[in-house]
Protein backbone atom coordinates (compact mmCIF):
# COMPACT_ATOMS: atom_id res chain seq x y z
CA UNK A 1 0.00 0.00 0.00
CA UNK A 2 1.27 3.74 -0.64
CA UNK A 3 0.49 6.17 1.95
CA UNK A 4 -2.55 5.72 3.87
CA UNK A 5 -4.70 3.79 0.87
CA UNK A 6 -6.47 1.66 0.93
CA UNK A 7 -7.47 1.87 4.37
CA UNK A 8 -7.15 -1.20 5.74
CA UNK A 9 -10.50 -1.76 8.73
CA UNK A 10 -12.60 -4.84 9.24
CA UNK A 11 -14.67 -5.06 6.30
CA UNK A 12 -11.17 -5.05 4.12
CA UNK A 13 -9.86 -7.90 5.77
CA UNK A 14 -12.97 -9.74 6.13
CA UNK A 15 -13.59 -9.67 2.37
CA UNK A 16 -9.63 -10.67 1.81
CA UNK A 17 -9.94 -14.08 3.57
CA UNK A 18 -5.91 -15.06 1.96
CA UNK A 19 -4.39 -12.22 2.48
CA UNK A 20 -1.20 -12.84 3.87
CA UNK A 21 0.67 -9.72 4.37
CA UNK A 22 0.35 -5.73 4.50
CA UNK A 23 3.03 -4.35 2.69
CA UNK A 24 3.27 -1.00 3.47
CA UNK A 25 5.30 1.62 2.03
CA UNK A 26 8.08 4.26 4.20
CA UNK A 27 8.57 4.10 7.57
CA UNK A 28 5.46 4.98 9.76
CA UNK A 29 2.71 2.85 10.21
CA UNK A 30 0.42 4.92 12.44
CA UNK A 31 -2.07 4.16 9.88
CA UNK A 32 -2.19 0.92 10.55
CA UNK A 33 -4.12 -0.76 13.34
CA UNK A 34 -1.67 -3.13 14.28
CA UNK A 35 -3.54 -5.58 16.78
CA UNK A 36 -6.41 -5.47 14.15
CA UNK A 37 -4.33 -7.33 11.30
CA UNK A 38 -2.87 -9.81 13.85
CA UNK A 39 -5.65 -11.30 15.00
CA UNK A 40 -6.31 -11.86 11.30
CA UNK A 41 -2.89 -13.51 11.00
CA UNK A 42 -1.91 -10.90 8.42
CA UNK A 43 1.62 -10.10 8.71
CA UNK A 44 3.04 -6.64 8.32
CA UNK A 45 6.20 -5.33 6.41
CA UNK A 46 7.14 -1.48 5.65
CA UNK A 47 10.44 0.08 4.21
CA UNK A 48 12.08 1.68 7.66
CA UNK A 49 15.83 2.49 6.70
CA UNK A 50 15.76 2.77 2.85
CA UNK A 51 13.52 6.68 4.02
CA UNK A 52 16.54 7.58 5.81
CA UNK A 53 18.83 9.89 3.57
CA UNK A 54 16.17 11.33 1.53
CA UNK A 55 14.00 12.22 4.34
CA UNK A 56 16.91 14.09 6.58
CA UNK A 57 18.13 15.76 3.55
CA UNK A 58 14.16 17.40 2.67
CA UNK A 59 14.54 18.35 6.91
CA UNK A 60 17.67 20.08 5.74
CA UNK A 61 16.03 21.69 2.57
CA UNK A 62 13.21 22.75 4.72
CA UNK A 63 15.19 24.52 7.53
CA UNK A 64 17.38 26.28 4.71
CA UNK A 65 14.20 27.35 2.79
CA UNK A 66 12.64 28.42 5.16
CA UNK A 67 15.09 30.50 7.00
CA UNK A 68 16.21 32.04 4.00
CA UNK A 69 13.08 32.66 3.11
CA UNK A 70 13.63 30.90 -0.54
CA UNK A 71 9.95 30.87 -1.87
CA UNK A 72 9.11 34.02 -1.21
CA UNK A 73 12.46 35.19 -2.55
CA UNK A 74 11.84 33.27 -5.76
CA UNK A 75 8.64 34.52 -6.07
CA UNK A 76 10.06 38.27 -6.02
CA UNK A 77 12.77 37.36 -8.76
CA UNK A 78 9.98 36.07 -11.03
CA UNK A 79 7.01 38.42 -10.12
CA UNK A 80 5.89 40.70 -13.42
CA UNK A 81 5.76 43.94 -10.74
CA UNK A 82 9.49 43.06 -9.53
CA UNK A 83 11.25 46.03 -10.60
CA UNK A 84 14.50 45.52 -8.64
CA UNK A 85 15.74 43.81 -5.77
CA UNK A 86 15.17 45.63 -1.67
CA UNK A 87 19.12 45.82 -0.43
CA UNK A 88 16.64 45.43 3.03
CA UNK A 89 15.20 42.00 2.59
CA UNK A 90 17.18 39.68 4.95
CA UNK A 91 16.92 35.80 6.36
CA UNK A 92 18.13 34.68 9.14
CA UNK A 93 21.76 32.59 9.03
CA UNK A 94 21.58 28.33 9.48
CA UNK A 95 25.03 27.94 9.92
CA UNK A 96 25.79 28.52 13.36
CA UNK A 97 22.21 28.43 14.36
CA UNK A 98 21.28 26.46 17.44
CA UNK A 99 18.87 23.27 16.14
CA UNK A 100 16.77 21.18 18.31
CA UNK A 101 16.09 17.52 16.99
CA UNK A 102 13.17 15.96 18.65
CA UNK A 103 13.83 12.14 18.50
CA UNK A 104 17.07 11.39 17.12
CA UNK A 105 15.95 7.88 15.83
CA UNK A 106 17.54 6.85 12.31
CA UNK A 107 16.49 9.98 10.26
CA UNK A 108 17.17 12.21 13.60
CA UNK A 109 20.69 11.29 14.03
CA UNK A 110 21.19 11.79 9.57
CA UNK A 111 20.01 15.54 10.35
CA UNK A 112 22.31 15.92 13.41
CA UNK A 113 25.16 14.72 11.12
CA UNK A 114 24.21 17.19 8.00
CA UNK A 115 23.85 20.11 10.44
CA UNK A 116 27.11 19.43 12.01
CA UNK A 117 28.52 20.36 9.01
CA UNK A 118 27.04 23.77 8.74
CA UNK A 119 28.77 24.34 12.14
CA UNK A 120 24.90 24.45 14.00
CA UNK A 121 24.94 23.78 17.89
CA UNK A 122 22.79 20.38 18.01
CA UNK A 123 20.19 19.96 21.36
CA UNK A 124 18.37 16.53 21.46
CA UNK A 125 15.33 15.04 23.17
CA UNK A 126 14.89 11.25 22.62
CA UNK A 127 13.24 8.78 24.60
CA UNK A 128 16.53 7.09 25.95
CA UNK A 129 19.77 9.35 25.38
CA UNK A 130 22.47 8.02 22.32
CA UNK A 131 25.75 6.44 23.08
CA UNK A 132 28.55 8.90 24.28
CA UNK A 133 30.55 8.20 20.92
CA UNK A 134 26.89 8.88 18.71
CA UNK A 135 26.54 12.32 20.78
CA UNK A 136 30.44 12.85 20.37
CA UNK A 137 30.55 12.25 16.49
CA UNK A 138 28.09 14.75 15.68
CA UNK A 139 28.62 17.39 18.72
CA UNK A 140 24.98 16.66 19.72
CA UNK A 141 23.87 17.50 23.68
CA UNK A 142 20.75 15.11 25.15
CA UNK A 143 18.11 17.54 26.82
CA UNK A 144 16.14 15.04 28.92
CA UNK A 145 13.74 17.30 29.39
CA UNK A 146 12.26 18.48 26.00
CA UNK A 147 11.20 22.11 27.40
CA UNK A 148 15.06 22.90 28.03
CA UNK A 149 15.38 22.15 24.40
CA UNK A 150 12.60 24.23 22.95
CA UNK A 151 13.75 27.19 24.88
CA UNK A 152 17.48 27.22 23.45
CA UNK A 153 16.69 25.92 19.81
CA UNK A 154 16.39 28.61 16.80
CA UNK A 155 14.97 25.78 14.76
CA UNK A 156 13.31 22.90 16.07
CA UNK A 157 12.85 19.74 14.17
CA UNK A 158 10.23 16.76 14.67
CA UNK A 159 11.37 13.41 13.58
CA UNK A 160 9.65 11.16 15.53
CA UNK A 161 7.35 8.06 14.97
CA UNK A 162 3.37 8.58 15.78
CA UNK A 163 2.59 6.97 18.72
CA UNK A 164 0.10 7.82 21.65
CA UNK A 165 2.93 9.30 23.31
CA UNK A 166 4.12 11.56 20.42
CA UNK A 167 0.08 12.64 19.48
CA UNK A 168 -0.31 16.04 20.01
CA UNK A 169 3.51 16.39 21.19
CA UNK A 170 3.93 20.16 20.19
CA UNK A 171 1.01 22.48 21.92
CA UNK A 172 0.34 25.67 22.75
CA UNK A 173 2.60 25.30 25.96
CA UNK A 174 5.22 23.91 23.59
CA UNK A 175 5.03 26.83 21.41
CA UNK A 176 4.97 29.31 23.75
CA UNK A 177 8.07 27.55 25.30
CA UNK A 178 10.32 28.72 21.58
CA UNK A 179 12.00 31.13 20.93
CA UNK A 180 9.85 34.31 19.38
CA UNK A 181 12.37 33.78 16.61
CA UNK A 182 12.22 29.92 15.86
CA UNK A 183 11.18 27.96 13.42
CA UNK A 184 9.31 24.72 13.68
CA UNK A 185 10.30 22.03 11.06
CA UNK A 186 8.06 18.62 10.83
CA UNK A 187 9.27 16.17 8.57
CA UNK A 188 7.26 13.58 10.96
CA UNK A 189 3.71 13.58 10.94
CA UNK A 190 1.19 16.11 11.32
CA UNK A 191 -0.96 14.75 14.51
CA UNK A 192 2.77 14.92 16.34
CA UNK A 193 1.52 18.82 16.41
CA UNK A 194 -1.73 20.58 17.19
CA UNK A 195 -2.59 21.79 14.27
CA UNK A 196 -4.69 24.41 15.79
CA UNK A 197 -2.39 25.97 18.25
CA UNK A 198 0.44 26.48 15.39
CA UNK A 199 -2.24 28.29 13.56
CA UNK A 200 -2.57 30.35 16.57
CA UNK A 201 0.98 30.80 17.34
CA UNK A 202 2.18 31.81 13.92
CA UNK A 203 -0.51 34.32 13.81
CA UNK A 204 0.49 35.31 16.81
CA UNK A 205 4.28 35.65 16.32
CA UNK A 206 4.56 33.47 19.29
CA UNK A 207 7.07 31.48 17.02
CA UNK A 208 8.96 33.32 14.11
CA UNK A 209 7.97 30.88 11.27
CA UNK A 210 7.07 26.53 10.11
CA UNK A 211 8.10 24.41 7.36
CA UNK A 212 5.77 21.00 6.83
CA UNK A 213 6.02 18.22 4.97
CA UNK A 214 3.40 16.85 7.06
CA UNK A 215 -0.09 17.85 8.03
CA UNK A 216 -3.27 16.50 9.23
CA UNK A 217 -4.77 15.34 6.72
CA UNK A 218 -3.48 16.02 3.71
CA UNK A 219 -3.73 17.46 1.45
CA UNK A 220 -5.33 20.32 3.92
CA UNK A 221 -8.65 21.78 3.36
CA UNK A 222 -8.33 24.48 0.85
CA UNK A 223 -9.32 27.07 3.35
CA UNK A 224 -7.45 25.84 5.69
CA UNK A 225 -5.61 28.96 7.83
CA UNK A 226 -2.22 27.11 7.50
CA UNK A 227 -2.45 28.07 3.73
CA UNK A 228 -2.92 31.58 3.86
CA UNK A 229 -0.21 32.01 6.34
CA UNK A 230 3.19 33.81 5.21
CA UNK A 231 5.43 32.76 7.53
CA UNK A 232 4.72 28.80 6.55
CA UNK A 233 6.07 26.41 4.07
CA UNK A 234 4.18 23.56 2.94
CA UNK A 235 5.36 20.46 1.18
CA UNK A 236 2.95 17.54 -0.09
CA UNK A 237 4.94 14.81 1.69
CA UNK A 238 7.81 14.53 -0.30
CA UNK A 239 10.19 13.21 2.58
CA UNK A 240 11.00 10.03 0.72
CA UNK A 241 10.09 11.16 -3.16
CA UNK A 242 13.00 10.74 -5.17
CA UNK A 243 13.18 8.15 -8.05
CA UNK A 244 16.49 6.03 -6.58
CA UNK A 245 14.48 5.50 -2.86
CA UNK A 246 10.76 4.79 -4.46
CA UNK A 247 12.29 2.45 -6.63
CA UNK A 248 14.00 0.74 -3.47
CA UNK A 249 11.15 0.86 -1.61
CA UNK A 250 9.00 -1.00 -4.16
CA UNK A 251 11.71 -3.71 -4.61
CA UNK A 252 11.93 -4.10 -0.42
CA UNK A 253 7.95 -4.19 -0.58
CA UNK A 254 8.13 -6.53 -3.17
CA UNK A 255 10.77 -8.63 -1.23
CA UNK A 256 8.21 -8.85 2.11
CA UNK A 257 5.32 -9.84 -0.16
CA UNK A 258 6.71 -12.89 -1.66
CA UNK A 259 8.48 -14.10 1.78
CA UNK A 260 4.70 -13.82 3.13
CA UNK A 261 3.24 -15.30 0.62
CA UNK A 262 5.71 -18.11 0.79
CA UNK A 263 5.93 -18.65 4.57
CA UNK A 264 9.34 -17.38 4.56
CA UNK A 265 10.69 -14.75 7.39
CA UNK A 266 9.70 -11.21 6.25
CA UNK A 267 12.56 -8.78 6.01
CA UNK A 268 11.34 -5.67 7.55
CA UNK A 269 8.64 -7.28 9.12
CA UNK A 270 6.85 -4.76 11.50
CA UNK A 271 5.78 -7.19 14.59
CA UNK B 1 25.82 51.51 -5.83
CA UNK B 2 26.65 54.44 -5.92
CA UNK B 3 28.63 54.15 -9.76
CA UNK B 4 32.20 54.78 -9.12
CA UNK B 5 33.43 56.31 -12.02
CA UNK B 6 35.53 59.30 -13.15
CA UNK B 7 33.31 62.05 -12.40
CA UNK B 8 32.71 60.90 -8.90
CA UNK B 9 36.38 60.73 -8.12
CA UNK B 10 37.38 63.61 -9.72
CA UNK B 11 34.27 64.99 -7.10
CA UNK B 12 35.88 63.48 -3.98
CA UNK B 13 39.73 64.48 -4.28
CA UNK B 14 40.46 63.82 -0.51
CA UNK B 15 38.69 60.13 -0.51
CA UNK B 16 41.46 57.21 0.65
CA UNK B 17 39.47 54.40 0.37
CA UNK B 18 36.34 52.17 -0.87
CA UNK B 19 35.12 49.86 1.44
CA UNK B 20 32.89 47.47 -0.73
CA UNK B 21 30.56 45.37 1.41
CA UNK B 22 30.76 41.41 -0.19
CA UNK B 23 33.38 39.88 -1.69
CA UNK B 24 32.91 40.81 -5.76
CA UNK B 25 34.72 43.35 -7.03
CA UNK B 26 33.57 43.00 -10.74
CA UNK B 27 31.39 45.96 -10.58
CA UNK B 28 34.47 48.59 -10.11
CA UNK B 29 36.82 49.29 -12.05
CA UNK B 30 40.22 48.76 -9.93
CA UNK B 31 43.00 50.60 -12.22
CA UNK B 32 41.09 53.52 -12.80
CA UNK B 33 40.30 53.38 -9.31
CA UNK B 34 43.86 52.61 -8.40
CA UNK B 35 44.92 55.48 -10.74
CA UNK B 36 43.06 58.15 -8.48
CA UNK B 37 45.55 56.42 -4.98
CA UNK B 38 42.15 54.84 -3.61
CA UNK B 39 42.10 51.89 -1.91
CA UNK B 40 39.72 49.00 -2.29
CA UNK B 41 38.56 46.93 0.77
CA UNK B 42 36.22 43.69 0.52
CA UNK B 43 34.75 41.85 2.87
CA UNK B 44 35.27 38.39 1.63
CA UNK B 45 34.66 36.51 5.83
CA UNK B 46 31.63 37.73 6.40
CA UNK B 47 30.49 36.11 2.80
CA UNK B 48 31.05 32.69 2.84
CA UNK B 49 28.91 31.13 5.36
CA UNK B 50 25.74 32.71 4.60
CA UNK B 51 26.50 32.18 0.54
CA UNK B 52 27.83 28.41 1.23
CA UNK B 53 24.35 27.98 2.52
CA UNK B 54 22.73 29.64 -0.17
CA UNK B 55 24.13 27.31 -2.28
CA UNK B 56 23.21 24.44 -0.64
CA UNK B 57 19.62 25.44 -0.26
CA UNK B 58 18.90 26.21 -4.03
CA UNK B 59 20.45 22.58 -4.25
CA UNK B 60 18.26 21.27 -2.00
CA UNK B 61 15.55 22.63 -3.37
CA UNK B 62 15.86 21.91 -6.55
CA UNK B 63 16.58 18.38 -6.49
CA UNK B 64 13.74 17.96 -4.33
CA UNK B 65 11.41 20.35 -6.54
CA UNK B 66 10.69 22.66 -3.19
CA UNK B 67 9.25 25.42 -5.03
CA UNK B 68 7.05 23.37 -6.88
CA UNK B 69 6.08 21.14 -4.16
CA UNK B 70 4.94 24.15 -1.96
CA UNK B 71 2.76 25.70 -4.87
CA UNK B 72 0.48 21.94 -5.28
CA UNK B 73 0.25 22.34 -1.43
CA UNK B 74 -1.19 25.43 -1.48
CA UNK B 75 -2.92 25.73 -4.70
CA UNK B 76 -6.82 25.70 -4.41
CA UNK B 77 -7.01 22.95 -7.58
CA UNK B 78 -5.27 20.54 -5.05
CA UNK B 79 -7.16 17.69 -4.19
CA UNK B 80 -4.52 14.86 -3.48
CA UNK B 81 -0.84 14.82 -3.53
CA UNK B 82 -0.03 12.17 -6.31
CA UNK B 83 2.62 9.31 -5.34
CA UNK B 84 4.40 8.93 -8.32
CA UNK B 85 5.53 12.89 -8.31
CA UNK B 86 9.42 12.67 -7.42
CA UNK B 87 12.43 14.88 -7.54
CA UNK B 88 16.29 13.31 -7.34
CA UNK B 89 18.44 12.39 -4.70
CA UNK B 90 20.94 14.87 -3.16
CA UNK B 91 22.78 11.85 -0.58
CA UNK B 92 25.42 10.56 -2.47
CA UNK B 93 24.88 12.43 -5.61
CA UNK B 94 28.12 13.84 -7.03
CA UNK B 95 28.82 17.86 -6.47
CA UNK B 96 31.32 19.44 -9.30
CA UNK B 97 32.11 22.91 -7.43
CA UNK B 98 34.34 25.23 -9.82
CA UNK B 99 35.41 27.81 -8.12
CA UNK B 100 37.37 26.02 -4.72
CA UNK B 101 37.59 29.61 -2.84
CA UNK B 102 36.69 30.03 1.08
CA UNK B 103 32.77 30.11 -0.07
CA UNK B 104 33.51 27.09 -2.34
CA UNK B 105 35.38 24.98 0.12
CA UNK B 106 32.22 25.84 2.95
CA UNK B 107 29.98 24.39 0.27
CA UNK B 108 32.42 21.16 0.05
CA UNK B 109 32.58 20.78 4.31
CA UNK B 110 28.50 21.09 3.85
CA UNK B 111 28.25 18.32 1.22
CA UNK B 112 30.31 15.96 2.28
CA UNK B 113 28.29 15.73 5.12
CA UNK B 114 25.76 14.34 2.68
CA UNK B 115 28.16 11.93 1.78
CA UNK B 116 28.12 13.42 -1.82
CA UNK B 117 31.02 12.92 -4.02
CA UNK B 118 32.64 15.94 -4.05
CA UNK B 119 34.67 16.87 -7.47
CA UNK B 120 36.33 20.46 -7.93
CA UNK B 121 38.50 22.88 -10.76
CA UNK B 122 39.85 25.46 -9.31
CA UNK B 123 42.87 27.53 -10.88
CA UNK B 124 45.00 26.03 -8.36
CA UNK B 125 44.77 22.54 -6.94
CA UNK B 126 44.51 22.96 -3.12
CA UNK B 127 46.50 21.20 -0.51
CA UNK B 128 46.22 17.42 -0.15
CA UNK B 129 45.39 17.79 3.81
CA UNK B 130 42.52 20.07 2.37
CA UNK B 131 41.11 17.84 -0.25
CA UNK B 132 41.43 14.90 1.98
CA UNK B 133 39.50 16.86 4.98
CA UNK B 134 36.48 17.16 2.63
CA UNK B 135 36.83 14.01 0.17
CA UNK B 136 37.29 16.51 -2.84
CA UNK B 137 39.28 15.03 -6.20
CA UNK B 138 40.49 18.01 -8.25
CA UNK B 139 39.55 17.63 -11.73
CA UNK B 140 42.53 19.82 -13.73
CA UNK B 141 40.19 19.44 -16.31
CA UNK B 142 36.60 21.16 -16.34
CA UNK B 143 35.55 18.92 -18.90
CA UNK B 144 36.13 15.92 -16.77
CA UNK B 145 34.34 17.63 -13.82
CA UNK B 146 31.06 18.72 -16.13
CA UNK B 147 30.83 14.99 -17.56
CA UNK B 148 30.70 13.33 -13.76
CA UNK B 149 28.91 15.65 -12.27
CA UNK B 150 24.99 15.39 -10.79
CA UNK B 151 25.06 18.85 -9.78
CA UNK B 152 27.66 21.69 -10.75
CA UNK B 153 28.11 24.45 -8.30
CA UNK B 154 29.73 27.83 -9.67
CA UNK B 155 31.16 30.05 -6.96
CA UNK B 156 34.48 31.27 -8.89
CA UNK B 157 34.73 35.56 -9.02
CA UNK B 158 33.62 37.45 -12.11
CA UNK B 159 37.13 38.11 -14.21
CA UNK B 160 37.98 38.32 -17.99
CA UNK B 161 38.75 34.60 -17.93
CA UNK B 162 35.29 33.28 -16.24
CA UNK B 163 33.19 35.55 -18.43
CA UNK B 164 31.10 32.83 -20.10
CA UNK B 165 32.54 29.82 -18.24
CA UNK B 166 29.37 28.44 -19.03
CA UNK B 167 28.27 28.36 -22.46
CA UNK B 168 26.52 25.96 -24.58
CA UNK B 169 29.68 23.60 -25.16
CA UNK B 170 29.90 23.22 -21.26
CA UNK B 171 26.46 22.59 -21.10
CA UNK B 172 26.40 20.23 -23.80
CA UNK B 173 29.33 18.12 -21.90
CA UNK B 174 26.60 17.99 -18.84
CA UNK B 175 24.59 15.28 -17.79
CA UNK B 176 21.01 15.82 -19.07
CA UNK B 177 19.67 14.15 -15.40
CA UNK B 178 22.17 17.47 -13.83
CA UNK B 179 21.39 20.53 -12.42
CA UNK B 180 23.27 23.60 -12.64
CA UNK B 181 23.47 25.93 -9.73
CA UNK B 182 25.16 29.47 -9.61
CA UNK B 183 25.94 31.13 -6.83
CA UNK B 184 28.89 33.27 -8.48
CA UNK B 185 27.78 36.28 -10.99
CA UNK B 186 25.01 35.62 -13.99
CA UNK B 187 27.88 36.52 -16.37
CA UNK B 188 29.83 33.62 -15.82
CA UNK B 189 27.33 31.28 -17.56
CA UNK B 190 26.17 32.74 -21.23
CA UNK B 191 22.56 32.99 -20.70
CA UNK B 192 21.05 32.62 -23.79
CA UNK B 193 22.77 29.33 -23.87
CA UNK B 194 21.56 28.20 -20.64
CA UNK B 195 17.95 29.00 -21.97
CA UNK B 196 18.15 27.21 -24.55
CA UNK B 197 19.90 24.09 -23.17
CA UNK B 198 17.09 24.25 -20.22
CA UNK B 199 14.43 24.42 -22.90
CA UNK B 200 15.49 21.67 -24.58
CA UNK B 201 16.31 19.63 -21.45
CA UNK B 202 20.12 19.12 -21.89
CA UNK B 203 20.27 19.68 -18.65
CA UNK B 204 17.65 18.89 -15.83
CA UNK B 205 17.45 22.11 -14.06
CA UNK B 206 19.23 25.31 -13.03
CA UNK B 207 19.06 27.25 -9.65
CA UNK B 208 20.59 30.62 -9.49
CA UNK B 209 21.07 33.16 -6.75
CA UNK B 210 22.52 35.69 -9.93
CA UNK B 211 21.82 36.72 -13.28
CA UNK B 212 22.51 38.78 -15.63
CA UNK B 213 21.16 42.12 -15.27
CA UNK B 214 19.30 42.01 -11.73
CA UNK B 215 16.45 41.66 -11.87
CA UNK B 216 15.91 40.24 -15.63
CA UNK B 217 13.64 41.63 -17.77
CA UNK B 218 9.93 41.00 -17.33
CA UNK B 219 9.19 39.11 -20.58
CA UNK B 220 12.84 37.22 -20.12
CA UNK B 221 12.84 33.19 -21.07
CA UNK B 222 14.28 32.41 -17.95
CA UNK B 223 11.13 33.49 -15.67
CA UNK B 224 9.01 31.37 -18.05
CA UNK B 225 10.46 28.14 -17.58
CA UNK B 226 9.46 25.50 -15.08
CA UNK B 227 12.96 23.66 -14.50
CA UNK B 228 14.60 26.69 -13.13
CA UNK B 229 14.68 28.51 -9.90
CA UNK B 230 15.83 31.91 -9.40
CA UNK B 231 16.53 33.80 -6.01
CA UNK B 232 17.25 37.18 -5.91
CA UNK B 233 20.61 37.99 -5.43
CA UNK B 234 20.23 36.65 -1.54
CA UNK B 235 23.64 34.79 -0.91
CA UNK B 236 24.46 37.32 2.23
CA UNK B 237 21.05 38.54 2.63
CA UNK B 238 20.89 37.42 6.43
CA UNK B 239 21.09 39.77 9.59
CA UNK B 240 24.04 38.41 10.85
CA UNK B 241 25.72 38.74 7.63
CA UNK B 242 24.95 42.01 7.64
CA UNK B 243 26.11 43.37 10.66
CA UNK B 244 29.50 41.35 9.84
CA UNK B 245 29.86 43.00 6.56
CA UNK B 246 29.22 46.02 7.66
CA UNK B 247 31.96 45.23 10.87
CA UNK B 248 34.46 44.10 8.20
CA UNK B 249 33.74 47.11 6.29
CA UNK B 250 34.38 49.47 8.39
CA UNK B 251 37.63 47.88 9.76
CA UNK B 252 39.13 47.70 6.63
CA UNK B 253 38.30 51.57 5.98
CA UNK B 254 39.95 52.58 9.48
CA UNK B 255 43.27 50.33 9.03
CA UNK B 256 43.23 52.33 5.89
CA UNK B 257 42.26 55.61 7.14
CA UNK B 258 44.71 54.89 10.08
CA UNK B 259 47.72 54.10 7.81
CA UNK B 260 47.58 49.91 9.62
CA UNK B 261 47.48 46.94 7.59
CA UNK B 262 44.74 46.54 5.82
CA UNK B 263 42.64 43.29 6.60
CA UNK B 264 41.17 42.88 3.10
CA UNK B 265 42.48 44.74 0.37
CA UNK B 266 41.73 44.42 -3.17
Amino acid sequence: MWYHKPVVNKELLQSLPNLRIVASSGVGIDHLDLNLLSSFGVKVSNTPFIVSTDTADLGMALMLASSRRLVEGYEMAVSPDTEYFPADWLGAEVSGATLGIVGMGTIGYKVAERAKAFEMKILYHNRSQRKKEEESAVGAVYCKKIDDLLQQSDFVLLAVNLTPQTHKLIGKRELELMKPTATLINISRGLVVDQDALVEALQNKVIKAAALDVTYPEPLPRDHPLLKLKNVIITPHIGSATKKTRRIMMEEMTESIQAGIAGLPIPHEVL
Amino acid sequence: RPTIDRELLESLPNLKVIGNSGVGVDHLDLKMISSFGVKVTNTPHAVADPTADIGMALMLASARRLVEGCQIAVSPDTKHFAVDWLGVEVTRATLGIIGMGSIGYKVAQRARAFNMRILYHNRNRRRKEEEEAVGAHYCEKMEDLLQQSDFVMLIVNLTPETRRLIGKKELGLMKPTATLINISRGAVIDQDALVEALQSKVIRAAALDVTYPEPLPRDHPLLKLNNIIITPHIGTATVQAIHMMAEEAIANILAVLNGQPIPSEV
